[in-house]
Order: C-alpha cells, then sequence, then structure tokens
C-alpha cells in the first residue's frame, strides 16, 4: 500500500501554519483598527497604531492574493 | 445504420446526465463556501449564492486540463466503457440526492468513485477493483481531512478570540466578515477549479471514444460553457439543506470563528491541492467548522458530527451499489438505458417531493439547525413556525458568549 505520508505532513503542516498566521494577522489588523479610532475619539493621534494596524490586515490581503494566485492555472 | 443510431443515444444520454451530475455536485458544495458566512451573516443567503455560483463558473473555464483518465486509479482504465461512465453517473446522482435529502455533506467525487466503481464490479468482477487505492484515496483522507482542517481552524478560532478581546464587537463584526466573505470566495473559486473539470472529463472522454473528437485533444468550447453553466446553476440553487445542517447544524458559528474556520477551510484545500495529498473539500470544511466550534469552547452537537462522519463512510459503498444496479441495466441496449432513464427521474422527483415536506429555502436557512425530512419526525411547533417565519432574515449571532469563551 502506498501513502504519500511525506506530503501529507506538509499538508497538515502548512494547513495549519496558514491559518494560525493567516488570523493572528486579520484579527491584529481589527484590534489594532479598532483601537486607533477609540484613541482618536478620545483626542489622540492613533497614527502609529492605525498604521500598523492596516499593515496587518495588508499582509493578510497578500495571502488572499497569493491563494488565488495558487487557484487560478493561467498564472503558473 | 443501427449502430450509429444506438451510439449517438447513448452518447446523448451520457453528457445529459453528466450535466445532472454536475448540477448536483454544485448544489451539494455550495454550502462548503458560502454555510459559514450565510450562519454569521457575514453575505445574506442570495448573494452568497450568487457570488457563488458566478466563482463557480469562473472557475470551471478557467481550468480547462482536464485528467485523461476518470478511473482515479481505482480500476484499470481500459474497463471503462459509455456504459459504465453512465451506471456510475446515476450512482452519484441518486447517492448526492439522498444524502440532499438528510442534509448530510458528503464528497461528490467520493460518490462519482463509488457509482463507477460499482458499475465495474458488475461488468469485471470484484477482483478488478484496487482495494488499497480505496484506502489510500478514500479511507484514509477521510479521516485526515477533518483532523487537520479541525486543528488549524480550533487554534485559529482561540487566537481569533484572544486577540480581539477587548475590541469592541462594533468594531470586530465588520472586520472578521470581510475576511469571512474572502476565504468563502476563494473556497469557491478553487472549488470550480477542480470540480467543473470532472464533467468536463467525463464529456470529453465519451465523445472520444465515439470518435466524435480527436484523441489527446482537450474539451471543446461548447462542452466547456455548459459544463461551466450546470456547476454554476447548482450552486446557485443553494442545496439549502445542507447548508442548513453545515452552517447551523453541527454548531452555532459566532463571526470571529466563522473567519477562523474560513481560514482554515481555504488554507486546507489549497496545501492539499498544491502538494499533492487530495482531500474533500466536503470533509474539510465540516472539519474546520467542527474545530473552530471545539476552539471557541461552543457546544458541538456531536451525534451530527456522527451521522455525517457515517454518511462519508458510507459513500463510496452505498454510491456503488446504486451504480452497480444500474450498470446491469445500462448494459442492456438502448432499452435498458431508457429504462435507466426513467427510473432516475422517477428517484429523483420521489426525492425532490419529499423535501418538498419540510422546505428549506434561503429564506428560512438561518431560522433552526434541524433538518427534517419525515412528517412524523417534526415537533408540531416547528412546522407552525418554518410556515410563519418563511421571510425572515437571518438572526444574528449573540453576542455575549464571546467574552467568556477566550
Amino acid at each position: 500500500m502506498h501513502v504519500d505520508w511525506a506530503a501529507l505532513a506538509i499538508v497538515a503542516v502548512v494547513s495549519i501554519m496558514t491559518s494560525v498566521i493567516f488570523t493572528i494577522l486579520l484579527a491584529s489588523g481589527i484590534r489594532l483598527v479598532s483601537a486607533a479610532k477609540i484613541k482618536s475619539n478620545e483626542g489622540g493621534s492613533g497614527i502609529a497604531t492605525v498604521s500598523l494596524g492596516y499593515l496587518s490586515l495588508s499582509i493578510a490581503a497578500l495571502i488572499v492574493l497569493f491563494g488565488i494566485y495558487l487557484i487560478v492555472p493561467q498564472f503558473h | 445504420m443501427g449502430t450509429d443510431v444506438t451510439e449517438l443515444f447513448i452518447v446523448t444520454t451520457v453528457i445529459a446526465v453528466a450535466l445532472i451530475f454536475d448540477y448536483t455536485n454544485g448544489f451539494h458544495d455550495s454550502a462548503n463556501a458560502m454555510a459559514g458566512p450565510i450562519a454569521t451573516g457575514a453575505l445574506r443567503p442570495r448573494t452568497a449564492v450568487i457570488l457563488g455560483a458566478v466563482l463557480n463558473l469562473l472557475g470551471a473555464c478557467l481550468s480547462t486540463a482536464v485528467a485523461k483518465t476518470i478511473s482515479g486509479g481505482f480500476f484499470d482504465d481500459e474497463l471503462i466503457t459509455a456504459s459504465i461512465i453512465l451506471a456510475g453517473l446515476v450512482g452519484a446522482i441518486v447517492w448526492n440526492l439522498m444524502t440532499w435529502l438528510f442534509g448530510l455533506p458528503s464528497s461528490s467525487s467520493h460518490a462519482l468513485f463509488g457509482g463507477l466503481i460499482g458499475a465495474v464490479i458488475v461488468g469485471a468482477g470484484i477482483a478488478s477493483v484496487h482495494g488499497w487505492v480505496i484506502v489510500s484515496k478514500v479511507l484514509l483522507p477521510a479521516v485526515v481531512a477533518p483532523l487537520v482542517a479541525g486543528i488549524a481552524a480550533a487554534w485559529a478560532t482561540r487566537l481569533a478570540y484572544r486577540i480581539t478581546r477587548r475590541t469592541p464587537s462594533v468594531h470586530t463584526d465588520t472586520g472578521f466578515k470581510h475576511g469571512q466573505a474572502f476565504t468563502a470566495s476563494m473556497v469557491a473559486l478553487a472549488h470550480g477549479t477542480s470540480d467543473g473539470q470532472k464533467t468536463m472529463g467525463v464529456i470529453t472522454l465519451v465523445l472520444i471514444a465515439a470518435n466524435l473528437q480527436a484523441a489527446g485533444t482537450g474539451p471543446q468550447l461548447w462542452v466547456i460553457i455548459i459544463s461551466a453553466l450546470a456547476i454554476g446553476l447548482g450552486t446557485y440553487s443553494g442545496g439549502w439543506r445542507i447548508m442548513r445542517a453545515m452552517g447551523k447544524g453541527i454548531v452555532e458559528i459566532e463571526t470571529p470563528q466563522g473567519a477562523a474556520s474560513g481560514a482554515a477551510t481555504s488554507a486546507t484545500i489549497l496545501a492539499s491541492a498544491h502538494f499533492g495529498f487530495g482531500l474533500s473539500t466536503t470533509h474539510v470544511c465540516t472539519g474546520s467548522i467542527l474545530g473552530s466550534g471545539v476552539g471557541r469552547g461552543a457546544e458541538v452537537r456531536w451525534s451530527v458530527a456522527r451521522r455525517m462522519v457515517f454518511a462519508w463512510l458510507l459513500t463510496l459503498p452505498g454510491a456503488a451499489l446504486v451504480g452497480g444496479l444500474a450498470a446491469l441495466l445500462a448494459d442492456q441496449g438502448v432499452c435498458g438505458i431508457s429504462v435507466l432513464l426513467v427510473l432516475l427521474a422517477g428517484t429523483c422527483l420521489a426525492i425532490y417531493s419529499l423535501s418538498r415536506r419540510h422546505r428549506i429555502t434561503h429564506a428560512n436557512v438561518t431560522d433552526s439547525h434541524e433538518v427534517l425530512v419525515l412528517a412524523a419526525a417534526a415537533p408540531p411547533t416547528y412546522a407552525g413556525e418554518a410556515l410563519l417565519e418563511a421571510p425572515n432574515k437571518p438572526k444574528k449571532v449573540k453576542k455575549p458568549k464571546l467574552k467568556s469563551a477566550a
């Protein structure tokens, strides 16, 4: 019986890591942008926080774009 | 002359039945991408299925490099004939409709392989089926897919709640819903590219076998278009019974949880497609919804999950049984095939009319978590409610639980 255990292990590790990293980026982005909004409502400046938040969301968006790149066969 | 007409009849029949299979494939798997966003309200039910349909159609048109074989290694390619393909498709369609009736998400690919295997057993004996391939391509992945996707979703969900513990839910809601809509769209597109090909492959194979197309050529434009349309229409029709079972039946899905399970589903599907360890989209998706429920510490309906796993295990033998019986008829020439078509139409109608007893539509998909089949099984209140509350909007997910779970 032939089972490609190496492929299985890679799939497991990559799936889990990507899900976790994507979720961390998305959740952190949401948290930082929200914190910045609250800060500016209170009269403070949330520039640093908001840029960090959008940076985090942009990296999450890049992961989505990479996913689309993988799906569409014409791209590779 | 006579043989030409017979052959043309068989070819047309296979194409028609293949398109019906493609349609059931679409509505059976519509929930894989869209059950989550519909359950959390990230997308309205109608919007979700339209988006899913368009992306499936697009995906099917993008990926037309069909596999040379449809045997999947389960048996030798020489055994494949038009009547075996026909019987296999009938087995897969009937199994897809039965599982849809009971709201059980099962793999359409397994149903198709099951139907073909049953037909091959009838035609060439059980020895012609490679048993170990069934273990390595069906049984093992059915265990691995929900485990991997479940672990990924559980961790992602836990982190999502931990990170946004102190963030007001007004802000997290929109953000996570957007994230969920994106990941769901990826799943729908990926589904189109992988499953759209199956029907194109079947039709192309039959056309080549009948000498209507040169060997070694890809699918013709009209084949691509009708296959893509069939899977798109199927997705659009929603398969609301499975949508409810996945979105509401296993566990109540909250917004951050939905985003995390969506991320796990798309990551696992893409990784499995890319690194060559094929996993069923349906199994992956069920696994991540389950895992996200565990990760949030929510009450998972294990009885529902158990029933789904039984359905997965039964899919191959179940479809094989129907496919085998269908093969007995399909081998009897034009008469047998005509009887088979009448029986298929009758079965489809019977299942459809059974489903009408407790209809689930885009309007009431999120109202309850139960998929009822027979009137006797219905608690009296629900039957009444379903009629009265039909036009309700999807319910908002309750928030208070969120904090205690994190």
